[in-house]
């Protein structure tokens, strides 16, 4: 027992889970937690409730509470899809203002290394969508890590012999940087000029 | 560049040291096991961020200490700047004149070293790992991009391998064409830094065997055709990847590629491995660091600090003179361990600084 405290033994052990949360920065927030009660019922009661009423959409698979999501359904440009890596990343677009079209969020990026190949992601969805027709240009916003540009490639060579277009983010974005951290001006710039594969 | 203060805080057996060293040469002296190569460590490492002993975050901190600190004043062109670097288990951070360094790149060239020890002395013998170790991390010395290209190929590399010990090598094809891309990069980084420093290594090796013999080094792909690298490096390194298919399948492990390249050593148009006395394999080594240092002079048109590790015994007193006749023309400030004053070979250093290093302590002799 490191703490004297089973329960908050417990609640560090589970905040250490988070990404990026070390055992010091756990303790922090457990700490700043139990020191304001109303807060840890306001803070109990959304991770519940986020976790009754967000789910995937069964179209784009971006998180939602109603499925089809608002972007599936919504007056956009339906003939592009943007492709992202995680649903952060398509928020960071949306903030961005810089792409009217639809997502398709692919829950991952290809690395053998954590055990993800392409059976992983929800490409075998995005193909069905491109053959439901009426897409006319993929825009490929996976991350420019190793990772990112593997599944960007993997994507091109399935896509390419459609005949559909497809293009790539710029790189405007720092060399192995996460789209989630980057600035809505910066994602402007890569997204006008993104570039044909 | 010199180095004018450091201080370390729980950096492994040094607890608490500070020290003020000399603009030319500082002596470490000292038994072996009493912390002199921590020492020269922990300087290394405040210029690379690595440990030339590939040593993990873990190993550098004193035991059972949440962190340690290398704290350093560096003079360039006469600014001073303070680098301050944290180790911690989960990683380094660094900051410069107190401000944090996120990227690398942004802390390239604060301080550069070069380290000399009796490792790169064996590596005429050793096997291709010890010389491309020596390779990669003479390149990224010079050239900030390397590291981050580097990484890049390692990535790449350990998920290709995972594929292929995989039963569905789904997306293989995509995978060797990134391995080819990166690998590409590193070798045309590679070889261009070879053919830069070719000239300096054989000026310096005529002046050290003050006789005709003349020396080359030349990048060695491992199964291609060197004649057309680096200019067709991806093409290339798609075919090999292509003819070892099976191997590869079998072993589970990409054969092809800069992890498995070699450096070669030429003595007169010949293998330094096979047809060189033990002599000539020291004086190529010693006029390779020599280049090493005269590419990082020229580079950075101020000279490197050298770390000469338990040098003393692996050098005899010809190649010590041509060393130090070096050193002092060049005015490069220097980092000597020994565990004897008396093997050390000073002929004619009379501007030096001699600390004891001493269970953890270091101590300046008057
Ligand atoms: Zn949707």
């Amino acid at each position: 027992m490191v703490h004297n405290s089973r329960s908050l033994t417990k609640l560090v052990g589970e905040l250490k889970k988070l990404p990026g949360v070390g055992e010091k920065t756990a303790l922090r927030l457990a700490f700043h937690l139990m020191k304001s009660p109303a807060n840890v019922s306001a803070l109990a009661e959304s991770l519940l409730e986020v976790r009754a009423r967000v789910r995937f959409c069964s179209t784009c698979f971006g998180i939602t509470e109603n499925d089809p999501c608002s972007i599936c359904t919504g007056d956009r440009d339906s003939s592009a899809i943007c492709v992202v890596e995680e649903s952060q990343d398509l928020l960071a677009i949306e903030r961005s203002g810089a792409f009217h079209g639809r997502y398709h969020v692919l829950q991952g990026a290809l690395s053998p290394l954590n055990g993800v190949t392409p059976a992983q992601l929800r490409i075998s969805e995005l193909m069905r969508r491109i053959e439901a027709g009426g897409v006319r240009e993929v825009v490929l916003a996976t991350n420019f890590s190793v990772e990112g540009e593997a599944t960007a490639l993997y994507l091109t060579k399935l896509l390419k012999p459609l005949g559909i277009r497809v293009t790539r983010l710029a790189h405007g974005i720092p060399l192995g940087g996460d789209l989630e951290y980057i600035d809505a001006a910066t994602v402007q710039r890569a997204m006008e000029g993104r570039s044909e594969l | 560049m010199r180095l004018k203060k450091i201080s370390l805080a729980s950096f492994r057996n040094l607890q608490k040291v500070e020290l003020e060293p000399g603009a030319r040469f500082n002596i470490l002296y000292g038994n072996n096991g009493q912390g002199k190569t921590n020492l020269i460590e922990a300087i290394y490492l405040l210029g690379t961020l690595k440990s030339f002993r590939l040593a993990k975050n873990s190993e550098l901190m004193t035991w059972g200490t949440p962190f340690a600190l290398v704290k350093g004043m560096v003079e360039h062109e006469g600014v001073d700047r303070e680098i301050a670097l944290v180790v911690e288990r989960e990683g380094k951070r660094v900051r410069v004149d107190q401000k944090t360094i996120a990227r690398p790149a942004d802390f390239f060239g604060s301080l550069n070293v070069v380290v000399f020890s009796p490792d790169e002395m064996a590596m005429a013998k050793g096997g291709p790992d010890v010389r491309r170790r020596y390779l990669d991390r003479a390149v990224f010395s010079g050239d900030a991009a390397y590291l981050g290209f580097f990484h890049d190929y390692s990535r790449v590399l350990k998920n290709r391998n995972a594929l292929l010990k995989k039963d569905d090598n789904d997306g293989l094809d995509v995978w060797s064409e990134k391995l080819a891309e990166a690998g590409t990069r590193l070798i045309a980084r590679r070889i261009g830094f070879l053919r830069e420093i070719e000239g300096l290594l054989r000026e310096f090796y005529r002046s050290i065997s003050g006789n005709g013999e003349d020396v080359g080094i030349a990048y060695r792909p491992h199964l291609l055709d060197r004649e057309r690298l680096p200019a067709e490096g991806t093409t290339l390194l798609l075919e090999g990847l292509a003819r070892t298919a099976a191997e590869e399948r079998r072993t589970g492990a990409t054969a092809v590629g800069p992890h498995r390249d070699d450096v070669e050593f030429i003595l007169n148009g010949r293998a330094l491995k096979q047809y060189a006395s033990q002599g000539q394999q020291r004086s190529f080594i010693l006029a390779l660091k020599m280049a090493e240092i005269e590419y990082l002079r020229r580079k950075f048109d101020s000279p490197p600090i050298l770390l000469l590790d338990d040098m003393t015994s692996e050098l005899d007193r010809e190649r010590n003179r041509n060393l130090m006749e070096f050193l002092k023309q060049k005015e490069i400030q220097v980092f000597i361990t020994t565990t004897s004053l008396q093997n050390l070979r000073l002929d004619g250093i009379d501007n030096h600084r001699t600390f004891l290093v001493s269970d953890g302590e270091v101590s300046q002799q008057r």
